[in-house]
């Protein structure tokens, strides 16, 4: 764990005042303003909900990334779950996945319309409702990333230790760092460091992120959900910018375990293969999707159905990938707020309460 | 050209009973086919002197809960909280109320008497008498087991009319409890989580409010149901076009209610309260008010949440524990679990 004279944040604003005057310190050392970009949605909404923004000085950019599952679903993975609604399935979700559009409409949409489309909170309670309903063939969408995974692995595990005939998962589940690696290979991008999520490094460990630092030479820091939190680690990305000083630091009140969970990570190596997977706005990326494995192949609802993943997709405007890559920011796209509004929104950035639009549109007026 | 699909409106969606902006639409859409001019159409209405002294106060509501059992209430008692309550933060004691019942063909007698024994409980609890009623059964399928609508009515016992048009820029805000309760019970019992000791705040307010009649300081009050707290800000600031100022610390908080909304990914200012009201009051009178309100039991950690103030007309910010500031925007469609 490396050594800084940043200690883990524990109380209220007399640190934050602390914090942010170290801030503005070694922002003036770098010499220029930097931009920084906060990988999860999670920490999104944290930054907005605290009031963060409004207390970062000038000369801070702070864009928000790939990591809100429901943003970087692609409109060709929602029409396949449109179309296991519309055979009849009974297809179980996250919440914040039923209004997401897809080219035809949404999942909340077709609810609307009759289908059996339903909220759950957790994969194992999915195969529950198949077992008590065994006359109709159930679906879950397995979306989200290190963090939602673990639990679709253990219910795949599960359901086939219970020879559950009846169930299946759509599995859309993403790994973070492959998206990370992806955008740091775009040229036009200048981001200087990264803000990581501290609940994705529980399962991937510290490891999985040191390309950042060792081999890319940004800057690279892991935080809890609170605002103090959030702000020691903007501190200290500053510090390694300012320092050229690229070592990843962990700023929690409760301790990450630095080898993360090597539990869930065998779990997931043996129920998922790596695949490459279709990121809304930001195309392909080699290896950043989780398929289901052959031994779990009755379980994988694409096989199961014959779903054609590859469809085209409809150009509706929306400027999320150029969002996501921190590109633009949302105002920036011609539709925020007239024609994309949390109302009837064009892209998922808007869709989820965690997505960048939609997190501008209600906090930042 | 740039195709645009985005989700049009073309059909009620679950999002429009969410209580948030798009329920605002929905009944914009309804009202505007009737003539509704000379009623302000805030929780209730006030008719005509019947030759009494008082104003007849009368208000509608209907509860299709699910589950329709939650910890601290159910449907029964909901809808007579609920349909008095609309009465009770415009200063009408509830007195009077109708029901109509339209039962699920299935229905067990066991059920039906349970809900109706609380109902009437709740009804006896507040002094308010049944005076009509109506039921109807529909085939299996065509009803959540019962749905239940409530027109409540009583006398204004105040010699003002609270409304949102009385609010003035430097006036508190009084909030009588933590708010969210009822939402975040409801949603424990719905995703199956554990929530040990949290409990629906559902509850009469009139008992708890009337004392405030006698502060002529009192300007307007509003239960927090659908859309919450954070809803019936923005309606004040958007009615009053003055701006609303919240101080994040100061919110009276319930632990379990917390508790839920962390791992639902949902905020307690946009979750449904069943006995919560805000009040808002003349600054000179705030005290007076604080010390009446926490003179009972649903209303004792009742606290100064903010106040009303001419910056940022029709908008509601928020001063946050760390010091920042935040916008505070109606809820937009049903309020979804996250996914991490
Ligand atoms: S504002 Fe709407 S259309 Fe534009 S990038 Fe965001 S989600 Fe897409």
């Amino acid at each position: 764990m490396p050594e800084s004279d940043l200690k883990a944040p524990r109380e209220g604003p007399a640190n934050i005042e602390a914090l942010r005057g170290k801030l503005s310190e070694y922002l003036e050392c770098a010499g220029r303003p930097l931009t920084f970009m906060e990988v999860c949605g999670t920490h999104t909404v944290a930054i907005f909900r605290s009031g963060l923004r409004s207390l970062l000085p000038e000369g801070l950019r702070v864009l928000s990334g790939p990591g809100c599952p429901v943003c970087v679903t692609d409109q060709s993975e929602i029409d396949m779950a449109l179309s296991l609604a519309k055979r009849d399935c009974v297809v179980l979700t996250y919440g914040d996945m039923l209004r997401v559009p897809g080219s035809s409409g949404s999942l909340l949409k077709m609810k609307g319309e009759g289908a059996a489309v339903e909220v759950v909170t957790s994969a194992i309670q999915s195969m529950e409702i198949a077992r008590k309903n065994p006359e109709r063939e159930v679906v879950f969408l397995g979306v989200g990333f290190e963090t939602t995974a673990p639990a679709t692995a253990v219910t795949l595990q599960q359901a086939r230790r219970n020879g559950l005939d009846n169930f299946s998962v759509l599995c859309l589940h993403k790994t973070v760092p492959a998206a990370l690696s992806a955008l740091c290979s775009n040229p036009d991008l200048r981001i200087d460091g990264f803000i990581l999520p501290g609940h994705v490094t529980v399962v991937t460990g510290l490891d999985e992120y040191a390309f950042l630092t060792k081999k890319l030479r940004r800057a690279a820091a892991v935080a809890g959900f609170e605002p103090e939190e959030i702000l020691a680690c903007m501190t200290d990305l500053a510090r390694q910018v300012a320092e050229r000083d690229f070592r990843l630091s962990v700023w929690r009140l409760k301790d990450v375990p630095i080898e993360g969970n090597p539990a869930a990570r065998r779990i997931l190596s043996e129920v998922f293969e790596p695949c490459d997977a279709r990121w809304r706005g930001l195309g392909v990326i080699a290896g950043s999707g989780c398929r289901i494995a052959e031994p779990y192949g009755e379980f994988d609802a694409v096989r199961k159905f014959g779903l054609d993943p590859a469809e085209d997709v409809v150009d509706n405007g929306c400027r999320c990938g150029e969002v996501l890559s921190g590109l633009i920011s949302p105002p920036e796209c011609e539709l925020f707020g007239r024609v994309c509004t949390p109302l009837a929104p064009v892209g998922p950035c808007m869709v989820s309460s965690e997505g960048t639009c939609g997190a501008w549109y209600r906090y930042h007026q | 050209m740039v195709q645009v699909s985005s989700m049009k409106e073309d059909a009620v969606t679950s999002g429009h009973g969410s209580g948030g902006r798009l329920t605002q639409k929905l009944t914009e859409r309804i009202l505007s086919r009737f003539e509704t001019e000379g009623f302000e159409m805030e929780d209730c209405a006030f008719l005509d002197k019947g030759g009494n002294d008082a104003d007849i106060a009368v208000t509608m509501d209907g509860f299709t809960v699910s589950p329709q059992d939650f910890p601290g209430g159910d449907i029964g008692k909901l809808a007579v909280c609920g349909s008095s309550n609309d009465l009770a933060v415009r200063g009408v004691e509830p007195r009077w109320l109708t029901l109509s019942l339209i039962i699920e063909e299935g229905l067990e007698f066991s059920l039906l008497d349970r809900y109706m024994e609380s109902a009437a409980r709740t009804a006896k609890e507040g002094n308010i008498r049944l005076i009509a009623g109506d039921t109807k059964v529909v085939p299996h399928g065509m009803a959540d087991k019962i749905f239940i609508a409530a027109c409540a009515m009583g006398k204004k016992m105040s010699s003002r009319t609270l409304q949102t048009s009385n609010l003035r820029q430097g006036d508190v805000l009084i909030l009588s409890t933590s708010p969210g309760r009822h939402g975040a019970a409801l949603a424990a019992a719905r995703f199956n989580i554990a929530a040990p000791g949290l409990t629906s705040d559902c509850a009469l307010l009139w008992p708890s409010l009337k004392p405030l009649m006698a502060l002529d300081g009192l300007r307007c009050m509003r239960d927090c149901t659908r859309g919450g707290l954070g809803t019936v800000l923005c309606e004040w600031a958007e009615g009053a076009s003055l701006g609303v100022e919240l101080v994040e610390t100061n919110l009276p908080a319930n632990r379990e209610t917390n508790a839920i909304c962390d791992i639902l990914g949902f905020d307690p200012l946009y979750l449904a309260s069943e006995g919560c009201a805000v009040v808002a009051v003349a600054p000179e009178q705030a005290e007076g008010c604080l010390d009446l309100l926490r003179q009972n039991s649903i209303s004792r950690d009742a606290a100064v949440i903010g106040r009303i103030v001419a910056d940022h007309p029709r908008m509601v910010g928020m001063k946050t524990r760390i010091g920042g500031m935040r916008c505070v925007d109606m809820p937009v469609g049903e309020i979804l679990p996250r996914i991490c």
